[in-house]
Parts: structure tokens; C-alpha cells; sequence
């Protein structure tokens, strides 16, 4: 009798100790983990991955999909104990934390055999910028670019009887267009909202501000662009057609344009294709223009959109960098990309390979004014970022968020989010 | 004195060590090495990635200037103060009511159990909802035109109903059970000496079920400093009200995970721990003049 626990025991731990040594490939392929944060890509992604594994049929790779706000915590975790997936996204936010602590391959020279200027020959300046560490090595391969746009409402300008936003559209245009639609149809103007990357960005650089000046150091939040920018973006909020950021707080910009109780606010073309699938019955009815440009701008031409851009990393202490490598070097290239654009998700970084992104809305159905995204990349802004820009990013936020809540002045928020950015980024500076 | 032992005892004694080694071994590590390098941590700056530098007191003197978290530590305060006490009196008096001969005992206390069941990140999306400024149930009902989770005078009430609407279940249980143990001779004995319902309850319910009320509240206490998922998902961080309902958790969560600074986020949590310690303290010297352990 008293041997039968021991005996049960036994087979217990040998079971427990096979499960743990199950971990290894035993078909001899080499398996691969992908990780993305955005479900809308998954089919994109699964498809260059096919393409690379019907050539390489030793290969596998899977895609795991992870919400944006869990993917950093958990890949900075899987940093720190060297579990990180073989390929992942990157995204401008954070790589140069990831790439000044040495976590991210180097795959500058991924091209060097058969075209030494492979990335400058075909990828825009900021979508090479969107990729580089601070040391200016490529610690990614360019993945896509995006920029951002003004969506409209037709039926509620219709209403109104005020003509559709075009490339001319200024800000007054935008003032007067909100007041009108919002006294003649009830339904709200412009959604200006609590934002960086989706918010008063792009108006200060319209402006002729910067929030960091050229080589990244420094904020801009005491230049008279910047000013200008601002008080225009946030002092929308005053008039009665912009809801206040109370309503923001809990209806998001899109929530309500697509519930069709606001006219205008702005977008990324990343969300666009999910957009049209997920509001089948808004289809005809809303369009997209540029960005309204700044009728007296401080310095430059008054047109500006922030351009960000992802790209396809690797961890350098991976344990398969050699197939890796391989991978992210055909992802990088022609063929993968066009395959990428033609699902409608993202723009593809590689130069020529954007118009079966474009396509695939004419595919599909839509009939939105897509091709007007091309346009924009001629005066987009790289998303701005510095290393310290995780330490600032939401500290900037709250003291902007203090203003909207009137627990301060506009001024006394710029002198206070120049001092965060300022003090971060030597903090960030000095530790190199 | 452990030489005292026969062999026999002696291996009876290793056995028993062997059989609480993986519950002593799982709260070492998982608990108390955590929390000997949170302690560690507070004293460090988090350069990345897991790279440190000591800084020794550096955090601290850095939260003991920010108004920020004076100003979560006030709210984590008025937070226990508003959820405690009335969920304590919600959940006897719940519990009281489910004592009682009523019909379908069964199907009520199932129904007061059900919130606890529920995940709390969808019982507070359906409460937001009810909270919407714009479109919510409660401001249609009454026809008003609150912020009750927006408006900063507002939203702090607004919390403190949610989390006492998920916990009186709970604590209504675990009292119902307190009051079972009651012997209805008290009551009959009582009754015959002519004392009405409200002399009954505090004489006989209050001292009888003090002992459970009293493991109650310090559960509730504990909980209440360590609020953080009610309020990150009630109160997103672009919410104007934000500062108004932040508590030390929510902005440990920012610090740690947001910000990255892990060590600032560790002297919050010190800070926490020890608040929660003070409380405690103060509650088993409190409780001598009010919990009752004879029967």
C-alpha cells in the first residue's frame, strides 16, 4: 500500500520534468514567434510570413497578437529576462529606449552584399529616421508610414450648406465651417481633443513650432510657432461647437463622428480600412481631406502632418539571429511589402509599394478619397521622440490636461512641459 | 532542546518540514523576496531593462515634494473613508435582511453574491455607461446633467458607489455566516425580558458578530488602500478628473509601468505598505474596546 504514492510520485515529477523538455522542436524546422499589437494586421502579416516559409520550408513562423497596452510591459519584461519574441514591432515611442541599451539588433548592414544604400534607395528620409537609434544605425527594417488627416461628415456639411474640406482649407475655414454646421444642424464642429501624435502636434508645426528642435534636445514649447499652434488647438475647446474634454474623456473623437454626432476630427490612415468595415452603414457618407493648413504661419508654408512609421525588429541576443536576420531581410524587401500594402492595413515603407494599399479600398468597395494620404507624405512631420520620450510623454499629457480641467493657464502648462522634456532629456543625455 | 526527541519524532519532525516546504518555499519566493527587492528598488533609480543604480533616499525625498502624491495619498484616505464604513453598514444590514424569514432566501443571497462573481473590469465598463455624462441611464433617469466620472467633485462618490456595490456581496456572506452562529436562545431569553428589535440588535447582534464585522472591515480596510483596477478603468489618465480620484496605486501603475520609473514606483508602494500597516495597528489597539470574543 505505501508503495503505490511513491510509485504515483515518481511518474508525477518524470511527467512534470517531459512537459518542461517538450519545450524543443522536435521536427527539426526552426519555429519562430512574431509579435504584433494590432488584430487589423494579423492577416497582412500572416501572409508575408507564408511567403517567406514557402520558400524557406524550414522555417515557421507564428503571429501573436497582443493589445497595445500590454505589448510594452511585456516585451520590456521579456527583455530583461532575454525571452523576447524573434521578431517584433517597433514603434517610434520607444526604440530608442530599447536601441540606446543595446537591446535591439543592428541590421544596417542587412543589404550590404547587394545593395550597400539598400535603405536610402528605398525607403523615404523618415521612414529611415522612424528606424534609426540615436547612434544613427538602423535598428529596424522600415515596416510602414502613415500620417494623419481630417475626416468629415458629408451628409452634416450637406446640412449646412458648407463646401467640402480641400488642400486649401485653413484653419478659419475649419472655425467657420464647425460654427456653421454646429448652428445649423446641432451636431458638433471640429473634435479637438487631448492629444499629442492625433492632437495639437500637427498645429504647432503648421504654425511654424516645433516640439523638439532639430537634433532632438531640447523642447520647443517657448517658440511663437508653438504658442500659436496651441492656443489655436486647445482654445477650440472654448467654442460651444468643440465638446469639452469632460466629453472626451468618455466618448473618443471617433465614437462620436461615427455615431454621427460630430463632423470632423481627425485620423490615421492605419485605422481607416477598420473603419469602413466596422461602420458599413456610415459607407458614402464621410471623406477624408488634409489636414487644414495655418493661414499665417510663424516660419514655412502653414502645411504640416505628423508621419510616423513602424518597422520589424529583433532582439540582438536572439537565439536564432541568423534565420531571423533572413526573415527581417525579406520582409524588408519588394516583393513582402507590396504583399503587405495590398491588404489595406498599412501603408508599406518600401518606396513604389504603396499603391495596392490604395487599391485594396477601390477592392473593397469604399468610396473614400484615399489617394490623398499619398499626397500628405510631401509635407509630413516625423512623429516626434527623443530617447526620453516614454519619461515625458505622459507627464506632458496631465499638464496639458490641467489646462483643459482649468486648474491652469496655457503659459504656465508650456513653461512647466518645456521644464519636463528639458530635464528629462538631459537626465537621458548625461546617463549616456 | 530538540535533542529531547526520540529518532522517531525526530523524522516525524522533517517530515513535517518537508510537507509545508512548498507553501513556505512558494511564499518565499513569489512574496517575500518580491517584496525585500521592492524595498531594494526604492532605493535605486531604474536606468532600463532592469539595470540599476542606488540613489538611496533620492525617491523619497523626490514623492515628499510632489504635490501629485500628497495629493494620491489624500484620495486612497478619503476613499477608504467613503467605501469602508458605509459598505460595512450596507453589507450588515444586507446580511441581517438575508438572516431573517423571508421567502426565496436562497434566490436573494445569490443575487447580493452575484457581483463578486462578475470580472471587475466589466462590472466597471457597465457602470461607466450608467455614469456617462452625455448618454448615461442615471442622468436620464433624473434629467440631470452630471459629470460622475468627469467632474472632479464628483468623481471620487462616483468610485466609492461602485466599489460598495461590488463588495457588499461579499462581505454580506461572510457576515450572514457570523450572524448564523448566533444561538437563538439569546434572542428568545432576550425577548422575554422585553427588549424590542433595535435593544437586540445592539445588545446581542452587534457584540455577537463583532468578531467576523471586525475581519471584515480589516479585509475591506486593506483593499481600500490598495484600490487601483476600480479606478484605471472608471477614470482613463486624459480624464480632466484625473487628479481628483488618482489613488497611491494608480499612480504607482503610472510611475512603474507608464514612466518606467520602477524606483519611484517602489517608494510609493513602501509608502502604501506602511499606511496600510499604521491602519492595521491602529485597528487591533481599537479593537479591544469593541470586538467581542465570549460567547
Amino acid at each position: 500500500m505505501k508503495k503505490i504514492p511513491r510509485i504515483a510520485s515518481l511518474v508525477l515529477a518524470i511527467t512534470l520534468l517531459l512537459s518542461l523538455s517538450g519545450c524543443g522542436a522536435s521536427d527539426g524546422k526552426t519555429h519562430l514567434k512574431f509579435q504584433i499589437w494590432d488584430i487589423a494586421q494579423r492577416a497582412s502579416m500572416e501572409a508575408i510570413c507564408d511567403a517567406y516559409t514557402a520558400k524557406n520550408p524550414d522555417v515557421t513562423i507564428e503571429v501573436q497578437v497582443t493589445s497595445w497596452n500590454e505589448y510594452w510591459t511585456k516585451l520590456e519584461a521579456a527583455a530583461e529576462s532575454n525571452t523576447m519574441p524573434d521578431i517584433f514591432w517597433m514603434h517610434t515611442n520607444q526604440i530608442l529606449y530599447y536601441s540606446d541599451f543595446g537591446i535591439l539588433a543592428d541590421v544596417t548592414d542587412l543589404y550590404a552584399n547587394e545593395d550597400p544604400n539598400y535603405y536610402q534607395n528605398h525607403f523615404s528620409d523618415i521612414s529611415i529616421g522612424n528606424a534609426s537609434g540615436s547612434d544613427g544605425r538602423m535598428y529596424g527594417v522600415p515596416k510602414d508610414k502613415d500620417n494623419i488627416f481630417l475626416v468629415y461628415n458629408k451628409e452634416m456639411f450637406d446640412a449646412a450648406g458648407v463646401s467640402y474640406p480641400d488642400e486649401n482649407w485653413t484653419w478659419d475655414d475649419l472655425v467657420n465651417a464647425s460654427a456653421q454646421i454646429y448652428d445649423k444642424t446641432g451636431k458638433y464642429g471640429f473634435m479637438a481633443y487631448n492629444d499629442d501624435q492625433m492632437g495639437y502636434w500637427s498645429f504647432v508645426y503648421q504654425a511654424g513650432g516645433y516640439i523638439l528642435n532639430e537634433d532632438n534636445t531640447r523642447a520647443g514649447f517657448d517658440q511663437p510657432g508653438t504658442k500659436k499652434g496651441m492656443e489655436f488647438y486647445v482654445g477650440m475647446q472654448d467654442h460651444e461647437w468643440c465638446p469639452n474634454q469632460a466629453y472626451f474623456a468618455e466618448t473618443a473623437p471617433g465614437t462620436a463622428f461615427f455615431s454621427e454626432i460630430g463632423s470632423m476630427y481627425v485620423e490615421g490612415n492605419w485605422e481607416l480600412m477598420n473603419k469602413c468595415i466596422n461602420f458599413p452603414n456610415m459607407d458614402g457618407k464621410w471623406d477624408i481631406a488634409p489636414m487644414p493648413k495655418c493661414p499665417d504661419p510663424v516660419s514655412g508654408d502653414g502645411r504640416a502632418t505628423i508621419s510616423n512609421g513602424l518597422c520589424y525588429s529583433t532582439a540582438a541576443r536572439g537565439k536564432h539571429l541568423d534565420v531571423v536576420l533572413d526573415v527581417l531581410k525579406f520582409f524588408g524587401s519588394e516583393e513582402a511589402q507590396l504583399l503587405a500594402s495590398s491588404y489595406g492595413a498599412a501603408i508599406s515603407a518600401y518606396n513604389g509599394t504603396e499603391q495596392p494599399y490604395f487599391d485594396a479600398f477601390d477592392k473593397a468597395g469604399y468610396d473614400i478619397n484615399v489617394e490623398m494620404v499619398m499626397d500628405q507624405f510631401e509635407y509630413g512631420v516625423q512623429n516626434v521622440n527623443n530617447a526620453a520620450k516614454p519619461k515625458w510623454k505622459s507627464p506632458v499629457l496631465d499638464e496639458l490636461n490641467k489646462v483643459y480641467n482649468g486648474q491652469q493657464s496655457l503659459d504656465s502648462a508650456m513653461a512647466n512641459m518645456q521644464k519636463i522634456i528639458d530635464t528629462e532629456t538631459a537626465k537621458k543625455l548625461a546617463g549616456d | 532542546m530538540k535533542n529531547k526527541l526520540s529518532p522517531a519524532a525526530r523524522r516525524e519532525e522533517n517530515w513535517g518540514w518537508i510537507m509545508v516546504a512548498p507553501t513556505i518555499i512558494g511564499l518565499v519566493v513569489l512574496n517575500l523576496w518580491p517584496f525585500v527587492q521592492t524595498i531594494y528598488t526604492s532605493f535605486c533609480e531604474h536606468l532600463g531593462f532592469g539595470h540599476y543604480k542606488f540613489i538611496g533616499l533620492g525617491n523619497y525625498t523626490e514623492i515628499f515634494q510632489n504635490a501629485e502624491f500628497w495629493k494620491a495619498t489624500w484620495n486612497t484616505i478619503l476613499f477608504c473613508i467613503l467605501t469602508v464604513p458605509v459598505g460595512l453598514f450596507l453589507s450588515l444590514l444586507v446580511a441581517m435582511l438575508l438572516n431573517a424569514k423571508v421567502k426565496f432566501k436562497g434566490g436573494f443571497r445569490t443575487i447580493f453574491f452575484l457581483p463578486m462573481v462578475c470580472a471587475p473590469a466589466a462590472v466597471t465598463m457597465v457602470w461607466r455607461w450608467i455614469f456617462n455624462g452625455e448618454y448615461g441611464i442615471l442622468n436620464q433617469l433624473f434629467g440631470a446633467h452630471v459629470g460622475w466620472i468627469t467632474d472632479p467633485r464628483f468623481v471620487m462618490i462616483s468610485c466609492a458607489i461602485v466599489a460598495i456595490w461590488s463588495n457588499i456581496g461579499y462581505d454580506a456572506v461572510l457576515l450572514l455566516a457570523g450572524l448564523q452562529n448566533i444561538p437563538k436562545t439569546l434572542y428568545e431569553a432576550n425577548s422575554i425580558d422585553g427588549a424590542g428589535p433595535v435593544k437586540q440588535f445592539f445588545t446581542i447582534t452587534l457584540p455577537m458578530v463583532s468578531p467576523t464585522l471586525f475581519v471584515v472591515m480589516i479585509m475591506r480596510l486593506m483593499s481600500a488602500v490598495k484600490v487601483y483596477d476600480l479606478i484605471y478603468m472608471m477614470v482613463e489618465e486624459t480624464n480632466p478628473a484625473v487628479t481628483s480620484v488618482q489613488s497611491l496605486m494608480y499612480l504607482f501603475y503610472r510611475e512603474s509601468f507608464v514612466a518606467g520609473s520602477r524606483g519611484t514606483g517602489s517608494a510609493i508602494v513602501i509608502w502604501t505598505v506602511l499606511l496600510i500597516g499604521m491602519v492595521t495597528v491602529i485597528q487591533f489597539y481599537g479593537q479591544k474596546k469593541w470586538v467581542n470574543y465570549d460567547v
